[in-house]
């Protein structure tokens, strides 16, 4: 990590004319709680390190025909999900995909085409074994690639993902806009609980059951989406008062270290999973 | 070279009516030129004309010309603009930039934009937050600040950028006395010390009594009074236009209404300022 | 029982409140507001008065000690429900405002208490008329300045007739005309029976709207007293403290010798009666 010296001058004034002596080396650094870079083995890694895995991870778990590409990344997920004690957390993300795998389930198990193997029927819809391993096999899909994304978003804070990747050439427009993107969804629902609470001190009624609830939040969803496009314009203005739109690139206060044993990591998992991709596709090797 | 509004209306786009008409005003480099007016008398239009936001980012019309130190605004791209004249608005919440984690990265959003070197970009957070006394909230989160806290930090923000003039449109509106007072000192420093040139806006007159040479007040767009500080706060003129007079007028005046007086050096002293303060005429 | 002229309208028992993220904003504030007093809040950025206002109308519940408003205990009371005895106007209006249209946005205050028909239109045209903005029913807030927002904001809450009224920061950003207006709202209130409170950073307004100050610092109640005892000279390092400073007339009375003297109009009292 870059130590930024400031050289050369001895002391400087401050505004109101008194010599300030500067202090050797403290003055002149950026400060700490802005460089600090998480540690960990895998937590510690370059954020797009960790990015190249989790697309690796995806394509392999995806494009791999069989048992074999979604059972690997599955334990390739959780092994790095235990070491990094995020286990817990990962639930919520794969509650989410439930929806999805209950209809992956039912489609494939009861409409798989050209089976007959029957397991059972219920009704007019008749199980098959095709069906079923189908089923499975895409459920184990699924899951994997929810995982590795969730192993990934929480051990990778956005900062430091978009600044890494604003330095590898996504620039600063795109870093702020898909920051702003990001951001924008827990902010807007802050904002809904502060305005919320400003209706609420004006009596409007938030207990009850659901549907009432619902009809009382209503008529502020649209004034908050117009107010919140509101403010674009006055933070875009803002944006230009404060040089923004300069050419070139923007000043590094913050390199989050990156080793070649990395960049050999991601160059190399990328080769192998194509390799190992288009072998399988033209049927050159044959995986479970 | 100054900031130099030559004959200047300007009306926002798709609206038929000017907000500033006619308009003539120069900013010279240490000066300090305060801006009063009742509200929607073109003040903060004002500021964003002579910034060069408007018509440049803003759009809308506008007849005349408006240029900084010698360079028309029109031919600047806001980049430059920004680079020249710095711009703080009323509503300091959508000012910062909303990206940043601290407030140390936030008042080094403007300098790094610029590309400048790491120690110079240290350098200059490091006494915008100095001059302002806001040391104890460089870690804090920009978004979890109260609005006075947010306020000064967005003024940081602008002094980081070291712009040779200043356009700010009510930089204590949220402060508390004290915080007023810090901002006034900072300001006169940068005036006297840098050389700034400064339009200031502000609905405390008190504020403009101790830091302006100059004042004048807008009404409906056009300058409604024009002078030195001393000349225009102390004008009778004053509460018709929406302006509250200083307090050492105020008072003066009411002394005098009473039939008592009042000791002038009693007044320069609890005023606190040496000069323009004090030394107000009362027109009757 | 105590009779309802005596007993008072807020009392806050040695209230204190700590944010979730640990943060200490408000430690041991015992106030008794009587019904019907002017009361301003004064003190420096961050040091709770927005904080304690919030405690008022059940946004924010105490973590230690109580509120009792009008003699009942607001814990567990739904901020709905206290929103019919205690009016907030919020520092920022944007945070308050949502309607599309002037009048809608004043009318959803007193349509949530119930009011309807010719109550409702009359509650929202006094409100209207009080701040200055009858000429805009039909305008969008959004085409309002900033200062007219914040006027409307107090509007909404004054249509709400709730016999308590907070501000928070009723003045800022506000022209002559505007603080005009606010002070002739406060006492209009004030001669309707109703407490007001306000948080304000302007030391002029406080000491001559309100009858009643209270400082604090650093979420503890340091002060309590009227202008003339708040602003008086042996209290001006207390109120450096918390980052304040005592209106002109007060400076220029003590230069002068003439005791405390907050507003003007107590400097011209006090100048007569020196005989000067």
């Amino acid at each position: 990590m870059a130590r930024n010296r400031h050289d050369g001058r001895r002391g400087g004034t401050d505004l109101s004319g008194r010599l300030v002596a500067r202090e050797a080396t403290a003055a002149a650094r950026v400060p700490e709680y802005v460089t600090r870079a998480p540690t960990g083995l895998y937590v510690g890694l370059n954020p797009t390190t960790k990015f190249v895995i989790a697309l690796v991870e995806a394509a392999f778990a995806f494009l791999v025909r069989g048992w074999t590409g979604p059972l690997l990344v599955l334990a390739i997920v959780l092994a790095t999900a235990v070491a990094t004690h995020v286990t817990r957390r990962m639930i919520p993300y794969v509650l989410a995909t439930l929806p999805l795998v209950v209809s992956i389930m039912l489609v494939n198990t009861f409409f798989y085409p050209g089976a007959h193997d029957p397991i059972g029927s219920i009704g007019p819809f008749t199980a098959t074994w095709t069906g079923l391993v189908a089923a499975l096999q895409a459920t184990l899909r699924v899951v994997a690639f929810a995982l590795s994304v969730a192993v990934f978003s929480l051990t990778t804070a956005t900062d430091d993902l978009l600044s890494d990747l604003e330095r590898r050439g996504l620039g600063r427009r795109g870093e702020f806009v898909i920051g702003a993107a990001v951001r924008t969804v827990p902010r807007m629902i802050e904002r809904a609980g502060e305005i919320v609470d400003a209706q609420r001190a004006r009596g409007l009624d938030t207990q009850g059951g659901p549907i009432r609830r619902i009809r009382g939040l209503l008529p502020l969803t649209g004034p908050m989406i117009s107010s919140a496009l509101g403010e674009v314009e006055e933070r875009t203005l803002a944006l230009e008062a404060r040089a923004f739109t300069a050419p070139g690139r923007r000043t590094e206060i913050r390199r989050l270290p990156d080793t070649g044993a990395q960049r050999l990591l991601r160059w190399g998992s990328v080769l192998a999973v194509a390799a190992v991709v288009g072998a399988t596709i033209a049927g050159v090797i044959s995986l479970p | 070279m100054p900031i130099q509004l030559a004959i200047v209306s300007y009306r926002y786009p798709g609206t038929p009516r000017p907000v500033l008409v006619n308009m003539d005003l120069a900013i010279a480099a240490g000066e300090v030129v305060g801006v009063a007016g009742a509200n929607e008398s073109g003040k903060s239009t004002l500021c964003l004309v002579a910034s060069g936001l408007a018509p440049g980012v803003v759009g809308g019309r506008l007849e005349g010309s408006v240029s900084i130190d010698g360079a028309t605004t029109a031919s600047l791209k806001p980049f430059e603009l920004a680079q020249r004249c710095g711009i703080l608005f009323q509503n300091s919440a959508t000012q910062l930039s909303g990206t940043t984690r601290s407030v140390w990265e936030e008042i080094a959003f403007g300098p790094r934009n610029l590309g400048l070197a790491v120690g110079e970009v240290v350098e200059r957070v490091e006494h915008a937050l100095a001059s302002l006394a806001i040391q104890a909230l460089a870690e804090r989160d920009p978004q979890r600040l109260s609005g006075g806290q947010a306020q000064l930090v967005a003024l940081a923000a602008v002094l980081a950028l070291r712009p040779p003039y200043l356009v700010l449109d009510e930089p204590t509106s949220q402060l508390d006395p004290q915080g007023t007072r810090l901002v006034g000192d900072a300001l006169a420093a940068l005036a006297a010390e840098r050389g700034t040139g400064i339009l200031l806006v502000e609905h405390k007159t008190d504020l403009l009594a101790r830091l302006a040479g100059r004042v004048i007040v807008l009404d409906a767009g056009t300058v409604a009074l024009e002078g030195a500080v001393a000349d225009v706060l102390s004008d009778a003129a004053l509460h018709a236009l929406g302006v509250e007079p200083p307090s050492a007028v105020v008072l003066q005046r009411a002394v005098a209404d009473a039939g008592l007086t009042l000791d002038a050096g009693a007044l320069a002293a609890a005023v606190g300022a040496v000069g323009a303060g004090a030394d107000v005429r009362v027109d009757r | 029982m105590t009779a309802p002229s005596t007993r008072p309208a807020i009392s806050v028992e040695a209230v204190g409140f700590v944010y979730p993220d640990g943060t200490r904003a408000l430690a041991d504030v015992t106030l008794a507001i009587p019904a019907g007093q002017r009361v301003a809040i004064i003190g420096q950025n961050g040091s709770g008065k927005s904080t304690l206002v919030r405690q008022l109308n059940g946004l924010l519940s105490p973590t230690e000690g109580r509120v009792l408003v009008d003699g009942r205990d607001a814990k567990g009371r739904h901020v709905a429900d206290l929103a019919a005895t205690v009016g907030l106007a919020f520092q920022n209006p944007d945070r308050q405002i949502f309607a599309g249209r002037v009048r809608r946005e004043v009318e959803f205050g007193p349509r949530n208490l119930g009011l309807r028909g010719h109550a409702l239109d009359e509650a929202v045209s006094a409100a209207l008329a009080a701040v200055g903005l009858s000429d805009q029913t039909e305008a969008n807030p959004y085409d309002l300045g900033y200062s007219r927002r914040k006027l409307l904001a107090m509007a909404s809450v004054l249509a709400m007739r709730t016999p308590i009224v907070a501000l928070d920061e009723p003045t800022t950003g506000q022209d002559a005309r505007g603080v005009g207006r606010v002070q002739s709202i406060v006492g209009s209130l004030v001669a309707d029976g109703r407490t007001v409170l306000a948080i304000s950073h302007d030391m002029r307004f406080v000491a001559e709207t309100f009858e009643r100050v209270v400082v604090l610092r650093a979420g503890r109640l340091v002060l309590d007293g009227t202008p003339w005892e708040v602003f008086d000279a042996p209290n001006w390092p207390l109120l450096a403290s918390t980052f304040l400073e005592p209106p002109v007339a007060a400076r220029v009375g003590a230069n002068l010798g003439l005791g405390s003297t907050p507003t003007t109009s107590a400097l011209i009292a006090a100048l007569r009666v020196r005989g000067a």
